[in-house]
């Protein structure tokens, strides 16, 4: 069995060079440590409730007696939303993207492997969820069942799993009938054994790179189902903080300014880790 | 005579590589001149610097040298001294050149009668009527059976070899004075390529355009060429008439390039080919 | 033709399972839609609570709630808004206009400056415009669509009032039929840029990553040998192949169009779906939001198909289908 050992070692290791030297990716993993790090201990270097009045509403940055970010409609402190509402965005993520994976990979690992007839059901199946909106799906699951952080992930990761069931399903189909699985066949592997163990880590690389870039797209889901105030209303998130704020931003640019520049920045780390990341396991498109 | 196309101590270099370093040959009306060597030895930069079409489209630069070209009118012009403008004039029009894969060469979106009326309408100044008279008559020259059907066919729906008629009848459309055939016959069946280059020997007997042929079958070379320049390492290694080189090949180079070409019987008493020989050649 | 009218026939199947689908999503969803309707006044009176489950049939069997809702969107009949109680379907009617206009300008503008943007960088690839495009396409990847909404109201509507802030028509707009679509025109800037620059960034990419890829082709090498001008080179024989994969994306992120359409319409008070749809989440308004979802998808249903009539039409190796 030993043709199917996935490419851990020195390609691994050579990707991971080409990717330590591409600046735009390492900025991207700067980038995200920082964020990371914020929403981890922010708290502790910067003590202020985020929940609590402070000061008059609307007071912008620089102004007499006002926070470094200014305050939002209420006279809440944004640097303290910003420094506390990533934990949500996160963790939804997170959890988002771990069911993505869990149904799009198994589903499009299946459909790739059997083809025929199985390959036929599954797809005609993920077809059906490509075909709905993916936020107005989502928003419409938050709504009827309950809005609790619980909820919006499992919305996400349900509206989300199509594209990385078709990936998934493309790359078992290219690496199946390669010598090295009918080799694991030849010498009497199960169907389990060859999909999990034979070809699901030699698919691994394109799937790195798209569930990278998921976490991002993920990131931007849960913060547009906060904007339009989906989700545990207790629940401090950036999206929410733009969303509560939206009746009187033009006067104060400041409150949906800096908690977008949030969203951003972890967005835009996440595209630049996954751009690295394609760069480096596949030298040839660099720069596309 | 004055040659129709003189190549003089051309050099074509991508970046850092020297690709084509100090290139001559003459080539002269009526005649079929090939140039050959392995890939890799210079001999399509130095067929697409004729065209000028190493500057565009890939990163060579012509540095130095003169390629001399006698136009139908008489006067004589320095094809690398020639502004893009007067260049597009004389590509596909007094010379022109087909390539080695038919397969990718013809734009896979628009019909192949479409793609060599083109040229006609662009270099003669046809109406859209006459030049599809004109891609029917250069269908029936290159000898496409059903013309009429083809015209409106797309490339993936020909053979290679339709398909590379195709790209003949689009070099010859505009009646070139030279023609360079790069490797014509490499991507296609052998049976195919006989049919090629018999072709290309009645046109070039029926039209009277001097022919410049690259390749690195000694086979092809054996069945067209008048002259023959063999190219090593981006330097013409020798140059001379085709039966002295097949009767007397003076480099080592040469002599392992002829080597090459299994004869009849040659295999006798072997299982498989012998391996060819490589020939380390210092310049 | 025929392949064309399999995808139909496909189609409707696929619309009949969203259906499904999301009626049992609903039917799954805990609280009692006869509570929602009887209202916050009408909630304690058991009497009239039993008389709205008669009435929609909410005691029947799940198979025959299912059977008649899908008979009667057939039949182009989504039910009744439990907040607007009117129908359902003039509801929609009247908002996915402006959804439809909302979106189809996103698409064109990211679609035609993206091409225009790929072609000229692909032809200076080494030029800081063409590594600029690959920041635009990280960065407008990576913003909130909401966020460049606002950021470009305080940008051109609230500092130079040069755009209105938010709706579809000036309220106190008066004037001829060309002038009401000049006011529609303006009002339509700011949210068709938002959703448009983050695919526009997108497409720039792509469509110069594929421009530079035909650019290299043999195809293009024979036009040149042709004699053909570049320009006709580059618009003629290279553009038709590259604009082959942004049409294909762009048809598949249809989907996501219409999302992001939900967002900007909510910042821009834009009146079309998404709107409808935020609207009426909060009053767990059953009824519409399965419309919208429906509707949603029958939208992406026909996007997917008209993408692959114009695809059709652009590549002729698909028309006879083929694989190669």
């Amino acid at each position: 069995m030993a043709a199917a050992q996935p490419e851990l070692g020195s390609p691994g290791r050579q990707a991971l060079r080409m990717f330590l030297r591409n600046r735009a990716a390492v900025f991207g993993l700067v980038l995200l440590s920082g964020i990371v790090l914020m929403t981890l201990f922010g708290s502790f270097f910067y003590d202020q409730d985020p929940t609590r009045i402070i000061a008059r509403p609307l007071q912008g940055p620089g102004e007499d007696g006002a926070p470094a970010f200014g305050t939002d409609y209420l006279g809440r402190d944004v640097l303290a939303g910003v420094v506390n509402g990533g934990s949500t965005s996160l963790t939804v993520a997170l959890v988002a993207v771990f069911l993505v994976v869990v149904i799009g990979v198994t589903i499009g690992a299946l459909a790739g492997y059997y083809g025929g007839w199985i390959d036929t059901l599954l797809m005609r199946f993920t077809e059906v969820f490509q075909v709905l909106p993916a936020l107005l799906f989502a928003m419409v699951i938050v709504a009827l069942f309950e809005p609790s952080t619980r909820t919006v992930a499992i919305a996400i990761g349900l509206a989300s799993w199509p594209g990385t069931a078709r990936l998934t399903r493309a790359e078992f189909l290219r690496l199946k009938n390669l010598e090295f699985v009918k080799a694991a066949r030849a010498v009497g592997a199960s169907d389990f054994r060859i999909i999990w163990r034979v070809i699901f880590p030699n698919a691994l690389p394109p799937l790195i790179v798209s569930i990278t870039l998921i976490m991002g797209a993920a990131i931007l889901f849960e913060s547009g189902l906060a904007f339009l105030g989906l989700g545990d209303p207790n629940a401090q998130s950036w999206g929410q903080m733009i969303g509560l704020n939206r009746q009187t931003f033009l006067n104060g640019w400041w409150t949906v300014t800096f908690p977008g520049l949030a969203i951003f920045s972890t967005v835009l780390s996440f595209s630049l880790i996954g751009d690295g990341l394609q760069d480096a396991f596949n030298p040839k498109l660099r720069g596309r | 005579m004055e040659p129709l196309l003189s190549v003089r101590d051309l050099t074509v270099t991508f970046g850092s590589f020297t690709a084509v370093d100090g290139v001559s040959f003459d080539l002269h009306e009526g005649q079929t001149l090939a140039v050959v060597g392995e890939s890799g030895s210079g001999k399509s930069v130095t067929a697409l610097s004729i065209m000028r079409l190493v500057e565009l489209g890939t990163r060579g630069k012509i540095e130095n040298g003169e390629i001399l070209f006698r136009q139908p009118g008489g006067e004589v012009i320095d094809l690398v001294q020639q502004r893009e403008d007067d260049m597009r004039k004389i590509r596909g029009n007094a010379i022109s050149m087909i390539f080695q894969e038919p397969l990718t060469s013809l734009n896979p979106v628009y019909p192949v009668g479409d793609q060599v009326a083109e040229a006609v309408m662009l270099h003669q100044g046809l109406e859209k009527a006459e030049a599809a008279e004109r891609v029917l008559e250069m269908f029936r020259l290159v000898r496409i059976p059903e013309p009429e059907k083809r015209m409106v066919q797309y490339p993936h729906e020909m053979s290679g070899g339709m398909r590379q008629r195709v790209m003949i009848a689009m070099a010859l459309s505009c009646d070139p004075k030279v023609l360079i055939a790069d490797e014509p016959t490499t991507a296609l069946d052998v049976t195919i390529q006989a049919q090629i280059l018999g072709l290309m020997r009645d046109l070039r007997e029926q039209t009277g355009a001097a022919v410049l042929i690259i390749t690195h079958d000694m086979g092809v070379v054996a069945e067209v060429a008048d002259d023959v320049v063999v190219m090593n390492r981006a330097k013409v290694v020798e140059h001379g008439p085709a039966v002295d080189i097949f009767e007397n090949p003076a480099e080592p180079y040469t002599q392992a390039l002829l080597a090459s070409v299994p004869r009849l019987g040659s295999m006798q008493g072997r299982s498989e080919p012998a391996p060819f020989e490589l020939v380390e050649y210092d310049s | 033709m025929k392949q064309i009218a399999a995808r139909i026939a496909w189609s409707v199947g696929l619309i009949l399972a969203v259906i499904v689908m999301c009626f049992s999503l609903v039917h799954l969803a805990p609280g009692d839609a006869a509570l929602v309707i009887a209202g916050d006044s009408g909630a304690g009176d058991p009497e009239l609570i039993e008389q709205i489950r008669e009435d929609l049939g909410l005691d029947d069997p799940y198979l025959v709630q299912l059977s008649r809702y899908v008979g009667d969107v057939a039949s182009g009949d989504f039910g009744t808004s439990y907040r607007f109680n009117e129908p359902v379907t003039s509801l929609i009617g009247d908002r996915i206009w402006p959804t439809i206009l909302l979106v189809t300008t996103a698409l064109l503008f990211a679609i035609v400056i993206g091409v225009l943007v790929g072609v000229f960088t692909a032809r200076r690839p080494e030029s800081p415009v063409s590594h600029g495009v690959t920041v635009f396409s990280l960065v407008g990847y990576s913003m909130p669509v909401f966020w460049t909404g606002y950021l470009l109201i305080i940008g051109f509507a609230s500092n130079v009032r040069w755009f209105p802030v938010a709706g579809m028509r000036d309220v106190r707009f008066e004037g001829n039929r060309f002038e009401e679509w000049l006011d529609i025109a303006h009002h339509l800037v700011l949210p068709a840029l938002t959703l448009g620059l983050i695919y526009l960034a997108q497409y720039s990419r792509l469509s110069r990553a594929s421009m530079l890829e035909v650019l290299q082709s043999d195809y293009v090498r024979t036009a040149r040998a042709k004699g053909l001008a570049e320009r006709k080179v580059v618009y003629k024989h290279a553009l038709r192949n590259a604009v082959i994969p942004v049409i294909t994306i762009a048809g598949l992120q249809f989907g996501a169009l219409l999302s992001g359409a939900l967002l900007v319409e909510t910042v821009f008070n834009w009146p079309g779906l998404g709107r409808l749809a935020a609207d009426s989440v909060f009053q767990r308004d059953a009824p519409v939001l399965l419309g919208v979802l429906i509707c949603s998808a029958v939208l992406v249903v026909v996007i997917n198909i008209l993408t692959d009539v114009v695809y059709r039409m652009i590549d002729p190796r698909i028309r006879v289908g083929g694989s190669s």
